[in-house]
């Protein structure tokens, strides 16, 4: 595998990269219908790389549809400009300005990262180009207090996730006392906070809340806690590793302790990682590829599967949400850009607030934006989830 | 006991054992040559890749990926050695410290290119089903139980090999008085790069390890080469015995530290004990002083 | 030069400034950052260029003025100038605080503190939610106006730029100034700074406050550029960058880190349409551009450049160099010294009174230096004490002992190599007051250049003023190491070893000049092999023999002693053990050495030394210490470059052969000081003799304990555990084992007690029987004598007389050559 077929994919894959990087200085590139350039700022590198690829796959993927079907403005073609912010804030403003400034993009994209998206909120809110986030589901993000307000989503948002997971949890575990497992970054910190509001306004407050490292191997130490504090239910946020560690130790303390999480678990192969114990964690979701899927969902599924060659089913589109939300994002977007006649920021905004109706993948949106919702899903779109072998399975269809 | 305790004592050994594993690597190359690879945690995150792609992969016998994996690791070590460290000292120059992160930086990024951005994990039937260890409830795998021996006994091959066997002895000569060293006619350029290939294996096993339990992608050595780093130099980088102490102290504290305080503070207070027993033990906890030359 | 790069800055900064106003937002933001890349790294230059220190814990104080920025100006609301300032002056205090602990290590230690201290600088900022937002920061940042129409990245820019431009001028003043000279110093020697009075610790702290400092300053500035602070911004591999913007641009030099900080503040961006690629190419042409200039692109330009002539002014005994005035003298009272269980020095009392030059003598290891490492400070005595006149001097502490005004020269020259000659002396003379930061009028006034110039021309020497010392000659760098000491105006003056290494002439004058310093009041204590040396300068002269007084008086009466005479020769050299006659070998000539030049730094310590041993034969290489026969032995060995001639050995060249090839081909150093491998086993020493032979091995370690019956009883011991004979008698097996066509022994008797050495020389008689060909070096040259067939004196890198074994131990030149001609 390492030598054959995946090799020289990372080949093709760097020849590509290079080229383009020669490309882009040479100037007789200027072809007839200048393209409208889509940027995308997230992390292509480190932990979150895998994210950063599935993004890329949704927006591509759009975008690849969109092109076939003759481009935006009078055939003027999408061109997909991806930055690395390796997770950091600092380069995710950098990168930001190039695609702005100098790149000139018509719409950005973030990645995972709340506190990248968060540091890039005020510039493209500055320089009034439309920012919209397939993933970060922190909640200032779209609510900045900027107006006119340029950021749009198409994903979670922590505030109503937590609502969600305090809601579910209690529906079918019956939960009073919620122990905290919180992931020691910064999505941790805040769904902590969001999680705490979101039991105060059931009348409760958590029994105890831990925070664990993205790479510790032990976290008994703070899952005992948790049960000695009494807790009944575990809500979880942490990426995929830290998230099967948590499971892992679990069954080390023989504790079968209910667990409602964040999409966490969905960022990869948690089976694999999390052993046994892992289908015990239920987790939301925007979309899953498995199961029925609406034609939309068949289109998208055959479009991966015949571009990316390590893509052979369902379960290897991960994380799903981050292609699903990247593929209706991206799919907006172009409506917005259709709607306003012009790649002006200003212009595609109320393009945004201008889409009516639209089949996409994770649900017909009915009029998605307007100046008060810059959020195109809510707590009803959200699907609750769990693994089974290798698949993220809607949690109904098991039952 | 407290099972608590039991539980913090049986990882923290376990992790300590790894950082003495990966420490004592630093030692090696440190007391041949002065030198270290400051990017070790590379090295270790190739030994679990490696082993991974063999034994999962391309479904190879354990039997033979582990050596294989092993093998491919003495080599990077060598090109380490030859590549961003040999240049520099050659030259009188300090940078290998810096080519050597460099050169990490580029193993991870190829790394994450070829074998991918998700997280694996090795599977191992000695990580699957704990064992009850007190009698409350509270069971490690067994192989938690088996890493803290595995490296203890790792150690202590060494100690044999080092002792027992000519290229043994030899690269301990090398390390006691270099000069001298070469009146026996040994090669030291070889002999530096032989440190750098064993330090290296040493990682890797270090990676293989631990592969079961953690996750394998490609940055998962680097804090852990960091902390290998400073137990290297808490344990004093001169005394082999006292880098693996070292290892299993940091492993204690780490783990102490998380049951009493939670993990908010391991970070904090451990560094902040290192920095205090540096600064009351110059040379590391069991380094020796050397008497001021004048 | 340096008349050129004052408009070319202005110039630089002015462009700079124009592309802030003329280019798009995006490049006046990576512009602002380099600048602020820069400054950091101007700051990390003041402590890895000056200070030869290293630090990866920078974006600590990077985070530090950032953070402390953002909480005042958020939530205290302060104005922004007010809290850059604050930011700055917080970061300056951690860099104290971190220094108390970092200055206490060296090397990796002082690496691992550092790096430890920025982790627990980020993971603070976490868990001090309250202040800090936490993992998710502070968001929304005011920043500075300067003017109305600016842009935030504008007015950033700007003010990063000047600061830059102000630093880079404040590190180009600090770096010439006494302070920067100071601090080069402390890279260069602790030891020498020391002992011209300069405070290590206080100098290095200063660089580290400074850099912190600037550190801070830059991270105040980054709060408002990008307008947030999270701890993720603040990770371990920013410091990293930091180190490699001035690893980079090349350590040391004014400009290195601005080129260092445009290397790497661009790099990343040139690269970023290689979108996933990017950090990979980045590592990739990281580790290109540090093969390419390992010592920075600074460093790699000076070397492009032809090294400047160094045809500066040359001193001239213009003005009074030393004044003559009442001085103190030293007095010691029962100093002992003890390392281990070993006495060094064994309840020493003397006096050095002023006006005069006092010798202190003895065989080596007798204990002389470690008298002078403890009267100028650097060695705690285990009892006693010293006063210098009426007051009692404080031990430990070399840097205030030399304030009092105690100087001292060391056995190998310890100049500070980066600074010139005068600066080494005109810095000598600040006696570790320094001044201002910035300031410079104790170093380069011409009050202050005059009165080095003295100082080197009443000295003698003669060579250009602006020469870095690392190139002075041999005898240069003597002579500017006692103008250094003289420059502290000291009331005594200790002096390690002057005449090693000189010639006859340059001997002779280095006695007048001891004699003129005496003159000036000055107290002179010389630690000295050359025994013409002492007889000539000295008033009164100390004989040490393993730790102990053995006499002391007038040179003539000391000279006469004959337990002094014993002590120095072994034996009389007339009651010496019978002196074998063999009939001479007329075999073939196996090892040759034809007119071999090696020596240290510029001037060679060997003169076309010529040698020709015979097959069987044992040759006796006599000579004083520091007439060169130990730098012979390993320029033989391959462990010294051969600069010029030939060495072989039966018909094969050696001279261009690496050490181990040259064991390979049979020549076996046994090493002077016996070197044995301390923590391996009396056997594992023994075996590794066998290194490139192993067949028979275990055999042949069986013949080594019948032959040296003593370590058969040891072998299982660790071999740093064994006394000092049979740690020689285990050098001399070990060499054994590498089965030696020629056997070179350097100084087997050094230190040993005379039974032992009686020992030891009877096993190396039972190798002369049976007929090992072997070259011996060895102080005591009447027993070397009795054993070698023939003899060569060597003195001052020069063969001096050359025969059998009986002319040269009947010849004046050997008594001379020991205790100098009477």
């Amino acid at each position: 595998m390492l030598c054959t077929d995946k090799g020289l994919r990372i080949h093709k894959g760097l020849l590509a990269a290079v080229l383009t990087a020669l490309l882009a200085t040479l100037p007789w590139r200027a072809m007839a219908a200048e393209p409208i350039k889509i940027g995308l700022i997230t992390a292509l590198s480190g932990q979150s790389a895998l994210a950063g690829e599935a993004i890329t796959r949704g927006l591509q993927t759009a975008i690849d549809e969109i092109n076939a079907d003759g481009g935006l403005l009078d055939g003027r073609e999408l061109v997909l400009v991806r930055r690395d912010d390796e997770a950091n804030p600092a380069k995710g403003v950098v990168a930001a300005r190039e695609l702005i400034h100098k790149e000139k993009v018509a719409v950005l994209f973030g990645g995972l990262d709340t506190p990248v998206s968060l540091a890039i909120v005020p510039l493209a809110n500055q320089a009034r180009v439309p920012f919209v986030g397939p993933w970060a589901a922190g909640t200032p993000i779209t609510k900045n207090g900027a107006d006119p307000n340029f950021v749009f989503r198409v994903s979670a948002m922590d505030e109503l996730v937590d609502k969600a997971m305090v809601a579910y949890a209690q529906e079918n575990f019956g939960s009073e006392k919620f122990g905290l497992m919180m992931i020691n970054n910064p999505w941790g910190e805040s769904n902590q906070k969001g999680l705490v509001v979101a039991l105060d306004e059931k009348g409760m407050a958590p029994v105890a809340s831990e925070k664990f490292d993205g790479d510790a191997i032990d976290v008994v130490p703070q899952l005992t806690r948790l049960r000695d504090a009494g807790a009944d239910t575990i809500a979880m946020v942490g990426n995929v590793g830290p998230s099967a560690q948590v499971v892992k130790s679990l069954r080390r303390m023989g504790w079968g302790v209910p667990i409602v999480s964040h999409w966490g678990p969905a960022g990869g192969r948690f089976t694999e990682l999390a052993g046994p114990g892992a289908e015990k964690v239920h987790f939301v979701q925007t979309y899953s590829f498995f199961g029925e899927q609406s034609p939309v969902g068949e289109k998208l599924i055959a479009a991966l599967k015949a571009k990316y060659d390590d893509v052979d089913g369902p379960e290897d589109i991960t994380p799903a949400v981050g292609v699903a939300n990247a593929y209706d994002a991206m799919h907006l977007t172009a409506l917005a850009i259709e709607n306003a006649g012009s790649t002006d920021g200003p212009a595609i905004r109320e393009g945004f607030f201008a889409i009516d109706s639209y089949p996409g993948l994770i649900k017909t949106y009915e009029t998605p934006f307007s100046p008060q919702q810059h959020d195109a899903l809510g707590p009803d779109d959200y699907v609750w989830a769990q693994f089974i072998d290798n698949r993220i399975v809607p949690v109904e269809l098991n039952d | 006991m407290d099972t608590q305790l039991i539980s913090a004592l049986i990882s923290g050994l376990g992790m300590g054992s790894m950082y003495g594993l990966m420490a004592l690597g630093f030692y090696i190359t440190f007391a041949v040559s002065g030198t270290v690879n400051f990017a070790q945690g590379s090295s270790m995150m190739l030994g679990a890749v490696l082993c991974f792609t063999f034994a999962q992969t391309l479904d190879w016998s354990l039997w033979l990926a582990v050596p294989a994996a092993l093998a491919l690791c003495g080599l990077y070590g060598l090109l380490v050695e030859r590549l961003a460290v040999r240049p520099f000292v050659r030259r009188g120059s300090d940078a290998w410290l810096m080519s050597t992160v460099a050169l990490g930086i580029v193993l991870d990024n190829l790394v994450m290119h070829t074998f991918g951005k998700e997280p694996r994990s090795l599977p191992s039937s000695l990580a699957v089903s704990p064992v009850e260890v007190s009698g409350q409830g509270l069971g490690v795998y067994p192989l938690q139980l088996i890493i803290p021996l595995v490296g203890l006994a790792l150690a202590a091959a060494l100690h044999l090999v080092a002792r027992r066997t000519r290229w043994g002895t030899a690269l301990l000569a090398t390390s006691q008085n270099r000069d001298a060293a070469r009146l026996m006619g040994i090669p030291i350029g070889r002999a530096v790069a032989g440190a750098f290939a064993l330090s290296t294996v040493l990682a890797g096993v270090a990676g293989m390890l631990i592969a079961p339990l953690a996750n394998v992608n490609a940055d998962m050595g680097t804090l852990f080469g960091l902390k290998a780093f400073s137990v290297a130099i808490l344990g004093g980088i001169t005394s082999a015995w006292g880098v693996m102490i070292a290892g299993l102290l940091f492993g204690l504290a780490e783990s102490g530290i998380t049951v009493a305080l939670g993990s908010g503070y391991t970070h904090i207070i451990t560094f902040a004990l290192v920095i205090v027993a540096l600064a009351l033990r110059p040379n590391g906890l069991f380094g020796r002083a050397e008497v001021k030359k004048v | 030069m340096r008349r050129l790069s004052i408009p070319a800055g202005l110039a630089v900064l002015a462009a700079a400034l124009v592309m802030v106003f003329t280019l798009n937002s995006y490049y006046v933001y990576v512009l602002a950052n380099v600048a602020l890349i820069a400054i950091v790294g101007v700051g990390l230059n003041v402590l890895i260029g000056l200070t030869g220190q290293i630090s990866f814990g920078h974006v600590g104080f990077y985070a530090i003025g950032a953070y402390t920025v953002a909480i005042l100006t958020s939530q205290a609301g302060w104005s922004f100038w007010p809290a850059w300032l604050a930011g700055a002056l917080v970061a300056t205090l951690a860099g104290l605080l971190l220094a108390l602990p970092a200055l206490r290590v060296k090397g990796p230690y002082l690496a691992m503190i550092t790096i430890a201290f920025s982790f627990i600088v980020q993971h603070a900022v976490i868990e001090m939610e309250a202040l800090t937002g936490g993992q998710n920061g502070i968001m929304g940042i005011a920043a500075p106006t300067l003017a109305a129409n600016w842009s935030i990245e504008q007015t950033v820019a700007v003010i990063a730029l000047l600061t830059l431009a102000v630093t880079l001028v404040g590190y180009a003043l600090l770096a010439r100034g006494t302070w920067g000279a100071a601090m080069r110093a402390v890279k260069d020697s602790e030891t020498a700074a020391e002992s011209v009075g300069l405070g290590p610790l206080v100098i290095k702290t200063v660089a580290f406050m400074v850099s912190a400092g600037l550190a801070g300053l830059a991270g105040g500035l980054f709060a408002p550029l990008s307008g947030f602070v999270t701890p993720d911004t603040f990770s371990f591999m920013q410091s990293i960058l930091f180190v490699l913007v001035v690893v980079v641009g090349g350590a040391g030099s004014v400009i290195g880190p601005v080129l260092g900080a445009v290397i790497l503040g661009l790099l990343p961006e040139l690269l970023a349409t290689l979108e996933a690629y990017r950090l990979l190419f980045f590592g990739g042409l990281l580790l290109v551009v540090l093969l390419v200039a390992p010592n920075g692109l600074m460093g790699l330009v000076a070397s492009l450049r032809r090294p400047r002539s160094t045809a500066g002014a040359v001193p001239v005994g213009a003005g009074e160099a030393l004044t003559a005035r009442a001085r103190q003298g030293l007095g010691l009272d029962r100093l002992t010294m003890r390392f281990g269980g070993v006495r060094a020095v064994d309840d020493l009392s003397m006096s050095v009174p002023p006006g005069a030059v006092t010798s202190l003598i003895g065989p080596n290891g007798a204990g002389k230096t470690t008298v002078l490492n403890m009267v100028s400070g650097f060695y705690p005595p285990t009892e006693g004490r010293f006063a210098l006149g009426e007051r009692t001097l404080a031990a430990g502490r070399a840097f205030r002992i030399a304030r009092h005004g105690v100087a001292r020269t060391y056995q190998t020259s310890q100049l500070f190599d980066t600074l010139t000659v005068a600066d080494n002396v005109a810095l000598a003379a600040c006696r570790g007051k320094l001044g201002g930061l910035l300031g410079a009028r104790r170093f380069l006034s011409r009050a202050a250049r005059d009165r080095a110039a003295a100082l080197l021309a009443f000295c003698g020497y003669r060579g250009a003023l602006d020469t870095p010392a690392s190139q002075l000659p041999h005898v240069d760098r003597r002579l500017v190491e006692i103008a250094r000491a003289l420059a502290t105006d000291p009331d005594a003056l200790l002096l390690d070893e002057p005449a090693a290494g000189l010639s006859r002439e340059d001997t002779d004058r280095l006695a007048d000049l001891l004699r003129a310093i005496a003159d000036a009041g000055v107290a002179v204590m010389v630690v000295e092999h050359d025994m013409d040396l002492v007889m000539k300068v000295s008033d009164q002269v100390v004989v040490l023999d393993t730790g102990r007084l053995l006499a002391a008086g007038e040179p003539e009466t000391v000279r006469a002693d004959p337990a002094v005479r014993r002590a120095y020769l072994g034996e009389d050299l007339d009651q010496a053990r019978p002196v074998a006659e063999r009939p001479a070998r007329r075999g073939s000539e196996w090892l040759g050495v034809n007119r071999l030049v090696a020596g240290y730094g510029a001037e060679p310590v060997l003169h076309e030394v010529s040698l020709k041993v015979r097959q069987g034969e044992m040759v006796a290489l006599l000579g004083a210490n520091g007439a060169g026969k130990s730098t012979l032995m390993r320029a033989l060995a391959g462990l010294h470059p051969v600069q010029a001639g030939g060495v072989h050995l039966d018909g094969r060249a050696l001279e261009k052969m690496p050490a181990e090839a040259i064991v390979r081909q049979g020549l076996v150093l046994v090493p002077e000081g016996r070197q044995v491998f301390p923590e391996l086993s009396v056997q594992d020493n023994i075996r590794l003799g066998a290194f490139l032979c192993p067949g028979d091995r275990e055999t042949r370690l069986e013949e080594m304990f019948e032959r040296f019956p003593r370590l058969r009883e040891r072998r299982h011991q660790r071999a740093g555990l064994l006394s000092g004979g049979e740690q020689q008698m285990l050098a001399v097996a070990r060499g054994l084992m590498s089965r030696p066509r020629v056997l070179l022994l350097d100084e087997p008797s050094l230190g040993l007690a005379p039974k032992i050495i009686d020992e030891l020389f009877t096993a190396l008689d039972r190798l002369r029987r049976e007929d090992m060909t072997i070259v011996l070096v060895d102080q005591m040259a009447a027993l070397a004598l009795s054993l070698a067939d023939r003899a060569y004196v060597i003195e001052g890198g020069r063969v001096m007389a050359e025969g059998t074994a009986k002319e040269i131990a009947d010849s004046p030149e050997l008594a001379d050559a020991y205790l100098g001609a009477g």
